[in-house]
């Protein structure tokens, strides 16, 4: 008996080994045989890689995934032609759990197991990042978006001199945030004193960076910054902070929080009396529902805005106006618009266009040369690598605005747009109560 | 008087086992010729699962030291990495070796303050512990802070001559460290510290009172199976390639699946680590791109065998068929004539 259990064990390794090597067989034998003769097949197949947190904390920024994937689709479904022939276009995409490090994982499956061609990610360095990373060590085209610009570069250990091999960002930067807040500021009544709210994290070290981030400018611009250093993030208190605020009569709050801290933050300054006249946060107040949670309170917080229905770009893939956009998503899910729409449609028109140009997509070099070479108007306005602050970087516009009562609803508004005057202003900024 | 009898550890299953096991590890060393990139690439991953799962199932399992807090030495061996190579440009190969002694020796002076705490406390202990590392490397701004920081592409590059070469290596390195976590495992078992850790398991008092020294007994335990953490975190960062404290630290990915996986497969076994590994793998390539409803089975999986298999998947097989690949149990043997 002990011997027949042993071969079952055996047998057990065995079909282990077999069903992993059937695995490796069909994931490596596939590819294998499309990359020699796609080619010459009737319609040869680019695949394109898409990581996106699509559940976890950062789900809300991957809300409108499937709705912009489907459109997508349709979109390609045609094929795009490359050197006179049609390509089949297939997106793969991948959840990252809003966890790096199932990032990095999801990112090198696509790239060693699904052989994609080109890999897309969005939202926030904790995605962009790992996959840049792994792209760039396996020299796969990529392109990311949504996660400002200095916590990609910087974050990622980039030089300015050197740039990176084959990955590639389009985004604003600090500068234009600390643009448009500035500019958001400028009212009369308002003290130029500011209270800093920055967490130890990508954004919020980036944000609050002595030299890169929020302190010089702000000091040069004739605002004082109380700064009362970098907290954890996921806090529970903010007294320290409120009780520094108050102290230094700030009366502006700015920084960059996640909903959670803001949400904390924002009800002990309401019990500790600390009522300031302008709330600018990043990061925190992108969505509707975070601002619906907040109840009356949410209204009058500002916020940058990098993307709204107005603005007056439209796709180069489907000619969809931003509007149009826009309200299909509402109409499809009966949930209000949220800005990474936009961009995550616009991560695919850059695509398309790459694939387009490329002068061989069998080679990815060339179509890194491609992306360099990108000079396109996509739904959020234009992306084009050769005026980028840094190498592998461009920059998408960037306005500020509030959350104003409009009818029944809650509604982000511009109300600044010095740092880009072609995005129409919405209405005026109402300093809080 | 005194009926002759003799004491018996090897079985013929278990000599079987033995030789398919060295097997098993030269099919796996040659994985670079038979498995394509991505295949060696998720068995590498597979493998510092093994050596991970067999580590905590020591402590737990064996040493009745249940930490939930071992993504300290996780997060410690990839920080240690990134220091090393970044900082005095050692070769990531050497510094994933010498993660896993500075994480050794890191655990000399923790571990007492640990074995103050008992059951519940001391679990609780290992993961404040784990914090108290999170929050401390948060705050080291060289190596990104609460940012974290990527590997420079240079020092990738740098461990091979080519990719291909460079990804081998890395898969061998993986090999090996779940090999020595697994034999470390099994060899200590066997010694007589395996023995005292088997007594002090089922009852401290009474070992105590047999002359078992538990608080070095334990001491060796958990320093080894900090060092050999710490080594396998390096190496998964090193395939990570980046690093920040919520990953490093992360309780989730280096406790909670690491704990599913003992449990599943069977706690205080040898072969339990494993099989749970194997399931846990197979769920999550088949399933992982279910999103949410993933999740949600792997919670309804691990329902499911703790209160239909209590001993794990591993644990229903040995009680069905009694059967013992890896010879640690002691067994009395009576001559069949007496």
């Amino acid at each position: 008996m002990a011997t027949s259990t042993g071969t079952g064990r055996m047998r057990a390794l065995v079909s282990r080994r077999s069903f992993l090597t059937a695995a490796a067989g069909a994931a490596l034998a596939a590819p294998a045989i499309m990359r020699h003769s796609r080619a010459y097949a009737e319609t040869p197949k680019l695949r394109i890689g898409h990581v996106s947190p699509r559940t976890g904390p950062l789900a809300g920024f991957a809300e409108a995934d499937d709705h912009i994937l489907a459109g997508i689709s349709k979109a390609y479904s045609g094929g795009i032609d490359n050197n006179g022939r049609a390509w089949a276009i297939e997106i793969v995409s991948k959840d990252s759990q809003s966890n790096p490090n199932r990032a990095a994982e999801v990112a090198s499956e696509l790239i060693l197991k699904e052989e994609v061609d080109i890999i897309v990610a969005a939202s926030t360095p904790d995605t962009v990042n790992p996959v840049s990373d792994q792209a760039e060590v396996n020299g796969t085209p990529c392109i990311t978006t949504d996660c400002p610009w200095q916590p990609y570069f910087f974050g990622r250990n980039g030089n300015p001199d050197t740039g990176f091999r084959s990955t590639y960002h389009f985004f604003w930067g600090l500068e234009d945030v600390i643009a448009s807040f500035l500019a958001l500021w400028q009212h009369e009544g308002v003290a130029r004193k500011v209270g800093g709210l920055f967490p130890n994290d990508a954004d919020g070290n980036a944000w609050g960076d002595a030299e890169r981030g929020f302190p010089k400018p702000l000091g040069e611009a004739g605002f004082t910054l109380t700064d009362p250093g970098r907290y954890q993030p996921m806090t529970d208190d903010f007294t320290a902070q409120i009780s520094a605020f108050k102290a230094a009569g700030a009366e502006i709050v700015t920084g960059n929080m996640i909903p959670p801290d803001f949400a904390g933050f924002w009800s002990q300054a309401g019990q500790q009396g600390f009522r300031p006249k302008i709330v600018t946060i990043g990061k925190a107040l992108l969505f509707p529902s975070v601002i619906e949670s907040l109840g009356e309170r949410g209204v009058g917080l500002s916020s940058e805005i990098w993307w709204t229905p107005n603005h007056p770009f439209k796709s180069s893939l489907t000619d969809e106006s931003a509007r149009q956009l826009a309200e299909s998503y509402t109409a499809a899910t009966g949930r209000p618009w949220t800005q990474p729409i936009g961009f995550k449609h616009a991560l695919f028109e850059v695509a398309a266009d790459v694939i387009r140009r490329a002068e061989d997509l069998e080679d990815p070099e060339a179509i890194v040369e491609a992306i360099r070479a990108t000079s396109l108007n996509t739904i959020v306005g234009p992306v084009d690598w050769s005026k980028g602050p840094v190498k592998n970087v461009t920059k998408t516009p960037l306005v500020a605005g509030q959350w104003q009562k409009q009818g029944g609803r809650v509604d982000l508004v511009v109300t600044t747009n010095a740092n880009a005057p072609q995005i129409p202003v919405g209405g005026e900024f109402v300093l809080l109560a | 008087m005194g009926t002759a009898f003799t004491i018996q550890r090897s079985t013929r299953t278990s000599r079987v086992t033995a030789i398919v096991a060295l097997l098993l590890v030269a099919v796996l060393f040659a994985a670079p010729w038979w498995a394509g990139r991505a295949n060696v690439r998720l068995l590498g991953e597979i493998l510092s699962f093994v050596a991970l799962a067999s580590l905590w199932n020591l402590l737990a399992g064996y040493a009745g030291l249940a930490s939930v807090g071992q993504q300290a030495y996780v997060g410690f061996g990839g920080y240690a990495l990134f220091a090393l190579a970044m900082f005095l440009g050692v070769h990531p190969l050497v510094a994933i070796a010498a993660a896993g002694l500075v994480g050794a020796l890191v655990a000399i002076p923790i571990a007492p303050l640990l074995f103050r705490l008992q059951g519940a406390y001391f679990a609780i202990g290992t993961w404040v512990l784990a914090e108290v590392f999170r929050l401390s490397f948060a705050q080291v701004a060289a190596l990104g802070g609460g940012s974290g920081t990527s590997l420079p592409v240079g020092i990738v590059a740098g461990i091979a001559a080519d990719r291909a070469l460079r990804e081998m290596l890395l898969y061998w390195s993986a090999l090996a460290i779940a090999v020595a976590a697994v034999a470390f495992v099994v060899l200590l078992l066997r010694s007589r510290a395996g023995l005292a850790l088997t007594a002090i398991r089922d009852s401290e008092i009474a070992s105590e009172s047999l002359g078992i020294d538990i608080w070095r007994t334990k001491l060796l335990v958990y320093v080894s199976v900090a060092g050999l953490t710490s080594m396998t975190g390096a190496f998964i960062f090193l395939q990570k390639l980046r690093i920040s404290p919520d990953a490093a630290f992360s309780v989730n990915d280096w406790t909670a699946y690491v704990i599913f996986i003992a449990v599943i497969g069977g706690i205080g076994t040898i072969e339990g680590p494993v099989v749970g590994t194997i399931l846990f793998f197979l769920l999550r390539e088949t399933l992982a791109d279910l999103g949410t409803t993933y999740l949600i089975l792997l919670g309804a999986v691990a329902i499911f065998v703790m209160l239909r298999a209590p001993k794990g998947l591993w644990g229903l097989v040995v009680q069905h068929t009694g059967i013992t690949l890896v010879p640690v149990r002691r067994r009395v043997v009576f001559p069949k004539n007496s």
